[in-house]
């Protein structure tokens, strides 16, 4: 399957670099400081990790399986936005219709899936003032959290108006999932299995 | 990704999933916490590779693409160095 530049164009919208399209840069700058927000956090949470602050027996109060199906919730959406891109570009509306809406099914479940597990940890008295590990955990699968809500919004956006629905546009609310799917693959390990 | 060849999407799905039932296998490993901690942040290490570059298609863009995704993850692992002294001193 060949991906012409042409799907990366937007009527009108100028080249920073030939192929490459201002909306893409911008996006990119866009993820380069979310980046550094999570990095930042997960940095932080490493070295307390590493500090020996009682993180893997507080981590062992977590429920992995919630978790792991999280994990492969996210994976899969990963695998659905980006054959939403690829149908985007070569016409086929039907299967970018599906895609996306398998998308933000993935999103929302995750969302569930997540507000199942806070209620637990909640009614087992774990909060976010429980101590070190608490913090981060709140704060990180918080703001993890809505980045998801985030993105469900923005491909259910393109699911249901069709008129906005470019392939340039699919494919930059698909790097926004991805980026969401890669902070998760790094606090998944961090929180739940470490 | 001018013109190119997409991935296989799906075999990358594939190993990704892989790579996590490995993560939650990597307990089961002889050698205690620290080998189950290598273990699981290699794993998530290959498995963001894997998405940023044939998901998020960064294999295919110019050098001022890879700048972008380059230069925070630099500055978070500067953070990261800063940091050491905290945890070494308390020590």
């Amino acid at each position: 399957m060949a991906l012409a530049s042409e799907v990366h164009a937007l009527a009108g919208e100028p080249e920073v670099l030939p192929g490459l399209r201002a909306g893409k840069v911008a996006v990119w700058w866009f993820l380069a400081s979310e980046t550094m927000v999570f990095g930042g956090l997960i940095a932080s949470a490493l070295v307390v990790r590493l500090g020996g602050e009682g993180w893997h027996e507080a981590s062992a109060h977590l429920g992995v399986t919630l978790a792991a199906v999280n994990t492969l919730i996210l994976l899969t959406s990963s695998l659905t936005v980006v054959q939403a891109f690829a149908a985007a570009a070569r016409g086929d509306r039907a299967s970018t219709s599906l895609s996306l809406a398998l998308t933000v099914a993935g999103g929302l479940a995750f969302l569930a899936l997540k507000a199942v597990e806070y209620t637990t940890e909640v009614r087992a008295g774990y909060t976010p003032a429980s101590g070190i590990f608490w913090s981060f955990y709140y704060a990180m699968t918080g703001l993890h959290a809505l980045h998801v809500a985030a993105g469900v919004v923005v491909n259910a956006v393109l699911l249901v108006a069709g008129r906005l629905r470019t392939p340039q546009r699919v494919e930059l609310a698909g790097l926004y999932w991805h980026f969401v799917d890669v902070v998760w693959i790094f606090l998944f390990p961090l929180l739940y299995l470490s | 990704m001018t013109g190119s060849r997409a991935p296989n999407y799906v075999a990358i799905w594939v190993w990704l999933v892989a790579l996590a039932l490995a993560s939650l296998a990597a307990g089961l490993l002889p050698g205690g916490r620290t080998v189950t901690v290598a273990v699981v942040f290699a794993a998530a290490t290959v498995k963001a590779l894997l998405v940023a570059l044939n998901y998020m298609h960064l294999r295919f863009e110019p050098r001022l693409v890879h700048a972008l995704a380059l230069v925070p993850l630099l500055v978070v692992a500067v953070l990261a160095v800063a940091l050491v002294p905290d945890l070494v001193l308390r020590r």
